[in-house]
């Protein structure tokens, strides 16, 4: 292995230890295995083994980061090696037996649907730009380190703000703790200010 | 968009010691169908083209085959270079971009900015300047990515806003499948197109679960970047932006604008070989490169394994050395940031990780493309069809290929592989009329046979692509990897066509 980069026979490791793990695991699932709970665990210890492996490797960022792209390519070609065949006629009719269940159907009214929106986009945005500058402000470390985490914290708090609100029936509860999160965010930002 | 496939997840309210009632999981599923809905173009169009751009170091060298590969440049070389690049600029040079030599871009390349007029030039190994180093339609690619080629900084946040909804119906993805890992393995292929459809949705959703969250994240925070420095300067800083920028920068050098002879940069290579043994200079931005006050900045690989591993280096127009911040004392913050580009685009593990980003791209592009499918399956189930929103998205799903492999051929035959320099609009505009020719065709044709005629005319414009690069440049080829990307346009080309073959006896579906 080079500092730059996996060469094949590193990668070709990488993929054959987890392309293991993937199956042993799939063993246990299809209770084909003599020891289930054991096989899912070396299957995972596999999985964490070739992790560490190529951090030690490779370099801990690069490597690590290496074998969390690599591990599930190895993974997905196990799951596609499993597929299962079914006929054209199969399923026909009685789908719903083997589907989920299918999304709520809720009532709304045009404001409702308006302020779920508002609540997702512009204001979900706020609400999370409002966490990770309070973060960025209060948080003692180096002011790039609290600046860059600050920001990864605005897609993630974002993110999850509109899941929420989407999936929330209560609207009223997401505006308030949305709105809530916002003013306190910034004013406690705004209180100490930046160091 | 949904967690169909597993097993009736009403019975998880009821199943004792079950810890996610179904009314929840229903909501969340109502939620993740109306995010994917409202963001499926726009979430496939970044992953497709985003897809695409994890190889656009090979692009780029498969739109110039002549310019020469080498492994190094002499700072010889790259003063003249840089002397014969300022004077074919012109007057008004603000900056310049050197890039060395190195694995993925194995050029001596130089980007002048005089007048607001962007220009690359490649240079042989004496420095001489032996061609332009366009790339029409890599560039357009790359934009269309980044910025989805609106106004700068509104596509750019827009694309960032896309991020957030992948990542949103990641989180929502996880809650409303119950049994994540107990149908991990579980494929089924044939029979209910939804079925089949919601399983390959969700195994690529769980498997790939950390390779998206990381290019969402990445995407997301990148796309997000001036508007969350933006306000952070708003709230902290009386709206000065450049004092949060500037925490991240080397400072400017003190302005100067009398003219003056072109930047000598070979003290300056001395320097930083005799600071760094080891390293490797990988970039070199120089700011007023004629002018009095004009500076120089070094990008040094330190040869570590560390995954951000440039030093930076500055020096004044006399070789004082004003700025150094080797990479071994980068903090936590410098460290992400500097990595956060590289993560996105799998640039930091050689061409096995951009072989295995490709594969996961593609199979995140079919995620934002199968949701829409799955959902549309439920209506047609539920006899409520949406035949109009079938041949729409259909449309959709084989028309961005369809306008991205029309608009490369068009680049590779109008501009003889390398020989023309073209208008940057001219693959824009090829892909904006494909795309609109496509989204028209759904008005009058079924979903089946616009999958099939995706397929095929993106199949075919993939060959031509390929056998007239390989036909015009020909003898021109001095880069080896122009003919491997020519090869692998041929191979997919032909992979589409076969699916059409293959599927002539089973019934045709979208």
């Amino acid at each position: 292995l080079t500092p730059e980069a996996p060469d094949a026979l590193g990668a070709g490791a990488i993929l054959a230890g987890a392309a293991s793990g993937a199956w042993l695991l799939q063993r246990a699932w299809r209770k084909r295995a003599a020891y289930p709970h054991a096989t899912v665990v070396a299957g995972w210890s596999l999985f964490a083994a070739v992790t560490f492996a190529s951090a030690w490797a490779l370099g801990s960022a690069r490597g690590t980061f290496t074998a969390l792209t690599l591990i599930p390519v190895a993974a997905l070609a196990i799951v596609a090696g499993g597929r299962q065949r079914r006929s054209v006629r199969a399923g026909r009719g009685r789908t719903n037996a083997s589907l989920a269940p299918e999304p709520l159907e809720r009532a709304s009214t045009w404001w409702r649907t308006t302020l779920r929106w508002l609540l997702a986009g512009p204001i979900g945005m706020v609400a999370a730009m409002a966490m990770g500058i309070c973060y960025a402000v209060w948080v003692p470390g180096e002011p790039q380190t609290r600046l860059l985490i600050g920001g990864l914290l605005v897609p993630v708090l974002w993110g999850g703000a509109m899941a929420w609100t989407l999936a929330d029936n209560r609207i009223l509860r997401a505006t308030a703790v949305l709105v809530g999160t916002a003013v306190i965010g910034f004013a406690a930002s705004i209180l100490k200010g930046f160091a | 968009m949904n967690a169909q496939g597993s097993a009736p997840a009403r019975k998880l309210g009821k199943r004792k010691g079950a810890r996610i009632p179904a009314d929840f999981v229903r909501a969340v599923l109502k939620g993740h169908s109306l995010l994917g809905l409202a963001f499926a173009a726009a979430i496939y169009l970044v992953c497709l083209t985003g897809t695409v751009a994890v190889f656009a170091h090979e692009l780029q060298r498969w739109e110039n085959p002549s310019i020469p590969p080498m492994a190094s440049a002499s700072p010889e070389a790259v003063q003249t270079a840089l002397t014969q690049a300022a004077g074919r600029a012109g007057p008004g040079l603000e900056h310049v971009y050197i890039t060395l030599p190195r694995a993925d871009i194995p050029w001596l390349l130089v980007t002048t900015d005089a007048q607001g007029q962007a220009r690359s030039w490649a240079a042989d190994g004496a420095g001489r300047i032996v061609e332009s180093a366009t790339a029409s339609w890599t560039e357009f690619l790359t934009a269309l990515h980044i910025n989805l080629h609106l106004p700068r900084s509104w596509g750019i946040f827009l694309v960032g806003l896309t991020g957030v909804a992948l990542l949103s119906s990641l989180i929502s993805g996880l809650f409303a499948h119950p049994r994540i890992f107990r149908d991990a393995f579980h494929l089924r292929i044939g029979g209910s197109r939804r079925l089949q459809e919601a399983d390959l949705h969700n195994r690529i959703g769980v498997w790939a679960l950390p390779f998206h969250v990381l290019v969402s994240l990445t995407g997301a925070l990148l796309g997000l970047t001036t508007i969350i420095v933006g306000v952070l300067g708003l709230a902290m800083f009386q709206g000065d932006v450049e004092r949060v920028y500037a925490l991240f920068t080397p400072p400017h050098p003190a302005d100067d604008p009398r003219p003056a002879p072109v930047l000598d940069l070979r003290p300056m290579f001395a320097q930083v070989e005799a600071a760094n043994p080891g390293g490797r200079v990988e970039y070199v931005f120089l700011e007023h490169p004629t002018e009095m006050g004009g500076a120089a900045l070094f990008n040094v690989d330190d040869g570590s394994n560390r995954l951000t591993r440039l030093d930076a280096l500055a020096f004044d127009r006399e070789g004082r050395l004003y700025h150094a911040s080797p990479a071994r004392e980068n903090n936590l913050g410098e460290k992400i940031l500097g990595a956060l580009g590289l993560l996105h685009f799998g640039w930091f593990g050689g061409g096995i990780v951009k072989i295995a980003y490709g594969l996961l791209g593609l199979g995140l592009t079919y995620l934002a493309a199968g949701g829409v499918f799955i959902w549309l399956a439920r209506r047609r189930d539920k006899d409520r069809p949406a035949p109009g929103l079938e041949r729409l998205w259909t449309a959709v799903v084989w028309g961005q290929p369809l306008a991205l492999a029309a608009s490369a051929a068009t680049v590779i035959l109008v501009g003889g592989a390398g020989v023309r320099d073209l208008p940057a609009a001219l693959p824009l505009a090829i892909w904006g009329g494909t795309t609109l020719i496509a989204l028209a065709a759904a008005a009058a044709t079924d979903p089946a046979r616009l999958s099939a005629l995706g397929r095929g005319a993106t199949g075919a414009l993939l060959i031509v692509a390929g056998a007239a690069h390989a036909a015009l440049a020909g003898e021109r080829i001095l880069d080896p990897t122009a003919w491997v990307v020519s090869g692998w346009l041929v191979a997919i080309g032909l992979l589409l066509i076969a699916t059409l073959v293959k599927r002539r006896n089973r019934p045709m579906r979208a």
